[in-house]
This record gives structure tokens, sequence and C-alpha cells, in this order.
């Protein structure tokens, strides 16, 4: 097992100095001069050559590209990507005074949907093929392909503006929370009902529900004890991996509904070629993924022996 | 050309009509007699799209706590090209234009009670030229002549000096507004300003909250009609608007400095005709094509003249539901000269394609490039494209994202590109020359002729050579056809039925000073 541990924990190495390279990279992939950016974004005024000179020496922007992306990845993994070059304060700063709106919303919106999508994906297994089936992937597919600043704007229309029953926008009480959840809950479930359903199904052909079956266990006890269980392993696996939505998974839900999490600060960033705070997001929610992923699999290997393949 | 968001939109009115078509409707309220003296609300809110900055950052607090919580020493009036006091009672220009000294106003008082005197003058000198862009552009010192009388030493001799000292960047703080107090050095806290409103109460991204300045009020010998101002910050301009409908903010307000956080243009007749109050106000910010006049083809005066020719501009402005005015001069009719030069912007298709076929350029094709984040001007640029197609050029418009947008335009890889002159109040009006000086890099349009009168026009102080100068300028660009303009852009706010205001004290100062940015003080909202 510790074997496994350590070899999946090698492996994720390379996978972290390309989320890195790709994060510090995004500084030069995007068309312009840093340093005009940083002239423009800092001073709002025209870059002249002797500005953009002196922001690349004092930046260190005419160091050669490995010892720049070495120091921004030092830096980074003690939790210092610089100073936003918009703000005047620590990037790190920044994103910590939104990760509580993100993270209320996200665990919000992650609970109801697991709940819901495990019980509409457990309906629409045992009654494949029937009405409620149909209606459950209807219901899945609208989930899928309406988008989320649309479903957002008919809630308001509906709940806020014909209805005044709950707030249009804003941060604070629940009663601001229930739109944004029930937009993002919404498209965030219908992958997951369906993910429930194909998983359950499949389970339910097994032998060993035939076995159980023929021995006369009640239907309930067959699908919740024996074919949902072993169902579970890569729901629960899916399920955690969507842990990476945090950061930056509900852009268009928070731009909507005015919520100061941290999409519409990536999205604010992105505007204003605010850097530090973009390597800073994408490189962060990359590495949670990975992370999670690691648990996961981790966690997969403790539950199921069959995983440690080379152990 | 409906475009997919627009699709989107009308997708949604017509989903949530449906849904709600067998909903209960909502009594007509029946009209009643209005009281004559209404009770108003103790509380104003305000839905806007741009949060205030009121911690400061590397561009100083936001517009709006610069406007309506700072004021400055004096203020431009555009239709008469003056300068008329604000806090300051009077100056004096020496070294032509390098020094100004103030005489300000006695008696005035910052919203916490101290007194506003020529150290606060200094110090806000002082610090705008360490902490701002433009500050430390522009001053080099400030010097105390006595306790109201301060002298300002400007980097370069201009009249553009006084003009600069109307922006609301050049708004004058307390000494208090940093921490140690009076340290240009020190730690910004809060604005602390000599206008109508002070801060109370301020949460980033999401509300500021402000109250009337009674030192102000009483200085204009008016009351405020409430005692809270609250601003919400909402990002969207969807949410905003429906905002406004579900009763939630009162009113909604345009922000267009460097951004497009405004009302949906589209929507402002739709508003009017719900009864909400619209109030709108042309500013002094044109939307023009610029060229690359330095290459071909459009170094080509009569190239240009054809693009000119060929632009209908009335159609341009249907894109904006007819909300802004089509320019068939390079400026709104209230800036100086403009009238006076008689220069008319005019559509002739025909003898664009005369031109086009005289220069053997038919089938043409040419380059425009427009920024992907502006969506309202990748509208217009496909229809110029269409006008331009009928006139035998072919334009390759490329969408492109900011970034690749900046450096094509900085590299000069264009032919043609949508741009601005003038700013969104008229005392940024003035900021339209740097669009024409030969010294700045991201101009419109420059030649030799023009150029020169630019030159003249920021460092000229007699006012009447000055307009002949505007004159002579308005009339340079039009037979160079450096640029062509579109249309004239516009400031909003809509509010609620019951939001009492005139349209005079939403655009003026309460001494009839007349203001492009929409003001506040006067509001009140009745209790229904």
């Amino acid at each position: 097992m510790l074997r496994y541990i350590a070899r999946r924990l090698l492996q994720i190495v390379p996978t972290l100095l390309g989320i890195s390279i790709i994060s510090f990279s995004l500084l030069y992939i995007f068309p312009g001069d840093p340093a005009e950016f940083i002239v423009e974004a800092r001073y709002a005024v025209e870059p002249t050559q002797e500005m953009v000179k002196k922001i690349r020496m004092e930046m260190g922007l005419d160091r050669p590209m490995l010892v720049q992306y070495l120091d921004w990845l030092s830096k980074a993994v003690r939790g210092d990507f610089g100073k936003s070059w918009t703000e005047d304060k620590p990037v790190m700063d920044l994103i910590l005074e939104r990760l509580p709106a993100s993270a209320q919303l996200f665990f919000t919106t992650f609970a109801i949907s697991i709940a819901f999508a495990m019980l509409l994906g457990i309906i629409s297994a045992i009654y494949k093929d029937r009405a409620v089936d149909h209606f459950c992937r209807i219901f899945s597919l609208l989930g899928i392909s309406i988008p989320s600043f649309w479903l957002g704007l008919i809630l308001i229309w509906i709940f806020s503006v014909q209805l005044r029953l709950l707030p249009a926008f804003g941060y604070g009480g629940i009663e601001h929370l229930i739109l944004p959840v029930l937009t993002w809950s919404f498209s965030f479930m219908a992958i997951k009902t369906r993910f429930v359903r194909s998983c359950l199904l499949e389970a339910l052909s097994q032998d060993y529900v035939i076995t159980a079956r023929a021995k006369g266990l009640p239907e309930r006890i067959v699908v919740l004890r024996h074919a949902l269980r072993n169902a579970l392993i890569p729901i629960i696996t899916y399920f955690s991996l969507s842990i990476s939505h945090l950061i930056v998974g509900s852009i268009m839900v928070e731009v909507v509904f005015s919520w100061p999490g941290l999409g519409s600060l990536l999205v604010e960033s992105v505007f204003k070629r605010d850097f530090p705070v973009v390597q800073a997001l994408v490189f962060i929610s990359g590495v949670l993924f990975v992370i999670v992923n690691l648990v996961v699999d981790i966690l997969y290997a403790v539950i199921d022996p069959r995983i440690r393949y080379g152990d | 050309m409906i475009t997919r968001r627009d699709f989107l939109k009308y997708m949604t009115l017509g989903s949530a009509t449906l849904l709600l078509g067998c909903a209960k409707k909502t009594p007509i309220a029946t009209p009643t007699a209005t009281p004559t003296t209404p009770t108003y609300k103790a509380e104003f809110v305000l839905g806007y799209g741009k949060d205030h900055r009121l911690r400061g950052g590397k561009w100083g607090i936001g517009f709006f706590p610069k406007i309506h919580v700072l004021e400055r020493l004096v203020e431009y009036d555009l239709k008469n090209d003056d300068y008329v006091p604000c806090l300051a009672k009077k100056w004096e220009v020496e070294q032509d234009g390098k020094v100004l000294t103030f005489e300000l106003n006695k008696g005035v008082k910052f919203s916490d009670g101290s007194e506003f005197d020529a150290k606060a003058v200094k110090f806000t000198v002082e610090w705008l030229k360490i902490n701002h862009p433009l500050g430390s552009e522009t001053f080099e010192s400030a010097e105390i002549v006595d306790d109201y009388t301060v002298s300002i030493t400007f980097k370069d001799a201009m009249f553009f000096n006084l003009a600069k000292m109307a922006e609301f960047h050049m708004s004058i703080m307390s000494p208090k507004s940093v921490r140690p107090e009076g340290d240009p050095k020190g730690e910004f806290v809060l604005p602390i300003g000599t206008g109508a409103f002070k801060v109370v109460d301020y949460k980033e991204e999401q509300y500021a909250v402000y109250a009337p300045n009674e030192f102000w009020y009483e200085r204009f010998g008016i009351k405020p009609k409430f005692k809270r101002f609250v601003v919400r910050f909402i990002k969207d301009e969807d949410t905003r608007v429906m905002a406004l409908k579900s009763g939630e903010v009162d009113a909604i307000s345009d922000y267009s400095h460097g951004g497009s956080d405004y009302t949906p243009r589209n929507q402002l007749g739709l508003l009017q005709r719900e009864g909400y109050k619209v109030f709108k106000r042309v500013i002094p910010l044109t939307w023009i094509i610029a060229f690359n006049y330095k290459k071909e083809p459009f170094n080509d005066v009569k190239m240009r003249e054809a693009v000119d020719l060929a632009v209908n501009r009335d159609e341009v402005v249907k894109i904006f539901d007819n909300q802004v005015l089509p320019a068939r001069t390079l400026f709104i009719e209230d800036a100086p000269g403009v009238k006076e030069a008689g220069v008319t912007y005019e559509y002739n298709p025909e003898k664009a394609k005369q031109i086009i076929d005289e220069l053997g350029c038919a089938g043409i094709e040419v380059n425009m490039i427009v920024d992907k984040a502006q969506s309202d001007q990748i509208l217009v640029c496909q229809l110029i494209q269409q006008q331009l197609k009928d006139i035998g050029i072919n334009v390759n418009l490329e969408i492109l994202e900011t970034g690749a947008y900046k450096q094509k335009r900085d590299a000069g890889e264009y032919d043609m590109r949508l741009y601005y002159i003038g700013g969104t109040d008229r005392r940024f009006y003035l900021r339209m020359f740097w669009r024409f000086h030969p010294a700045r890099k991201w101009k419109a349009y420059v030649s030799e002729r023009t150029g020169d009168l630019c030159e003249k026009i920021l460092t000229e102080f007699d006012k009447e050579k000055r307009k002949q100068y505007l004159i002579e300028f308005y009339r340079a660009i039009h037979e160079e056809h450096g640029v062509v303009p579109l249309y004239f852009d516009i400031m909003t706010t809509v509010a609620s039925k019951n939001v009492d205001i005139s349209y005079e004290d939403m655009f003026h100062y309460p001494n009839g000073i007349p203001f492009g940015e929409p003001l506040f003080y006067a509001v009140g909202v009745r209790e229904v």
C-alpha cells in the first residue's frame, strides 16, 4: 500500500510541474509585452520605452525565462504569488478575501446537487425506460444544455421581478444564496444524475445482482446494498473531482448574481490583465484538482484492493 | 444582426412570458392624487456596475467617490469654454501657465468638520504626485502662500494645466484621508472631502454606504431628502435592470470611464414605456473610425473620404435603439467652435463609390480590428463592413482578444479600427487633443497641420484665439478626413417611478453649473 501511495505521489510531480509551467506561461502566452501590461495596469498610461525598460528591470522580466520561472515557482509553493498589478495588494490576500463566498456557494451547491443527483439517478435506473426515467433524463439533458447565465436570469425574472420573493443579486443571508445555488445546481446535478444512472445500471446487470435476486432478496436490498454499494466507487471518484470547481466553476453564476467569489475575481483579472491573479487562480485550481485526485485514488485503493496493481 | 447573446435574451423573455402567462395578474394601480408634500424614504439605493474602490488602489479611488465625495478647485463649463470657481475663488496664471496661484474660498468644511485650506491643497498635490500617474506627470510642487492661497507649479507651461485641475482625478481631499495624517506617503484610509456625501460604510465589490455631508448642503442652502445613500455593485447589466424592476434598487446609473458598465441602450425605450424615469445626457465622447493613415490604402485622403461618405450614421445608431446620436460633426454642438466651424459629415454612397472607382480600388481588401470585449463595437464594425461592401471595399473583420487587439493596434497591423475621442464628462473633452497630439502613442490621427493646431490649443490661454484654433482644427480634420465620426455617446440613469428628481438637478450643481455625470444630491424616494 505504501509503495502504491509513494508511486502515486511521484506520478503527480510531473503533472504539478506541468500545471506550474502552464500557469507561469500565461503571462507570455497572451499576446503583448508583459512589461507593457504592467505599465498599463499599474499606471493606466501609455507605456513609454523608458517605463517599459524600468518595469522590465524592476520585475526581473529581463532575466532568462527559466530563471524567472524558478523564481516564480519557489515563491508560489510558499503561497506567495506577488502583488496584484491593479489592486496594490498581495494576490493571496485577494484570493483569501473571496474564498469564503466561493466556498459557501460551492459547498451548498455540491451538497444539494449530490443529494438530488443520487436520488434522481437511482430512480432513473430502477425505473429504466419508464416515464419517470424519461423525465429524469430530459431533466438532465436540460440541465446540461441550458446555459447558467440564461437560467439565472430566468430565475431572477420569476422569483425577484415577478414574485418578489428573493433578492436578484448580492451576498449576505440565506435568501441571497437560494437563486445562485438553484442555478448552479441545475447544471451541476444534471451530468451527475446521468452518471449515477449509468453506473447503477451497469452494476444491476452484474452476476452478483442476479444471484442476489435469485436468493429472493427484496429489490430494495438488491439495489441499495448490492448494486449501489458497488456502483458508488466511480461515483465517489467523480463527485470528489468536482471540488476543483470551487475555484473557477461558478464564473457565470457569480457574474449574474454579483456574488463576490473567486470566479468573478478571475473574470475581472482577465479583463484587467492582472496576470499574477490569473496565474495564481489557474495554479491553485490545477493543484487542487491533482491533490483531490490523489486522495481519491488512495482512498479508492484502500476501499478496493484490486486497485493496488503494483503492490 | 442578432447575436447569440441577443438570441438568448429574447429566448429568456419569451420563456418567462410563457411561464408567467398563467400567473395571476397584478392589478393595475389606479392613479391617485400626489400629496403636495411627499414623504421620502430615509434611504436611496442605487445599482451601479463598478466597485467604488474606496480604499484606493493603483489608480486611486473610483470615479464615483471622486465626483460625489470630493470637489475640485475649478470646474469647466464646456458650453462657454470657461473655468468657473469651485473650491477656489479665483486664480492667477504666471509664467505662461507653469504656475497657477489659487485663492481659496473661506468657510468651506470637509465632511468631518475640519477646515478646507491651503494645507489640504498642498497635501492633495503632493499625494497625487506620489500616488497618481496623472499627478506625477503634471505637478512639480505646491507652496502655501497663506492659509487660503496656494501656488501650484506644473511640469510644463500650458493652458491645459488649468483644464487638468478641473479633472476628477485632481479632486481635493482632506489630509486626514491618510495615516499618518497629512503624510503624502502615508497609507490611504478613506476619502474625506468637501463634496455632497461622506463615506459611512464600504464592503469591497458589494456595496458603499454614504450619508449627506451637512456642510455641503448648508453651503448651497438646500436640504437632503434621504439619510443614507446606498450604492450596490451589480456587475451584470441585465441583473441591474432586473434589480430595478424588482424594487431592490431605486435607480441604476451608468459607469462609462474606460468600461462599459452601462444600462443596455436597447432597454432604455422599453423601461421608459414601462414608466421608469430615464435621464439621458449626450456626452462629449465621439466614437470614430480611426485609420492606419501611415500606410496604404488609407494614407490616401481620397480613400479615407470614400469611407467617410459611405458610412450611414443613422443606421449605426439603430444598433443602440436610436438612443445615441449620429455624429455629423466631430463633436457635440456644445463643444466650443463646433458650430462656428460649419463642418458637416455627410452620407453619400454614390459619391463614395465613384471615388473608389476613380481610384481603381473596387474590390480592395482591407482589415478592421475590434476588441472582443466590446460587444457593442463588434456590431458597429459588422454594420460598417456591410456598408463599405456596397461601395466596393471588402472589410476583413478581425475580432480579437483584448491583448491581441492592443498588440496589433500598437504594431500598426490594421487598416481601420473603432476608437473614441473626448470623454464621459465635459472636462475630459479636452483630453481629445491627446488623440491628435504628435507626442502621444495612442493617437487617432496626426498630420503636421492638425498636430500644430493641437499644440496651440493646449497651450493658448486667450479664449478667443483658442477658439479660432479649434475652428481651424475641426476644419483640418474634416478636410483631411483624418477620422470618421460615428456617434455621440450618452450617460444614463434610470429611476423608479417613486424617485423624485428633475433632469436639471440630475445634471447640474445647485449653483447651476452643468455637470456631465449624474448627480444624486437632490434625489428623494417617495414612500409608496
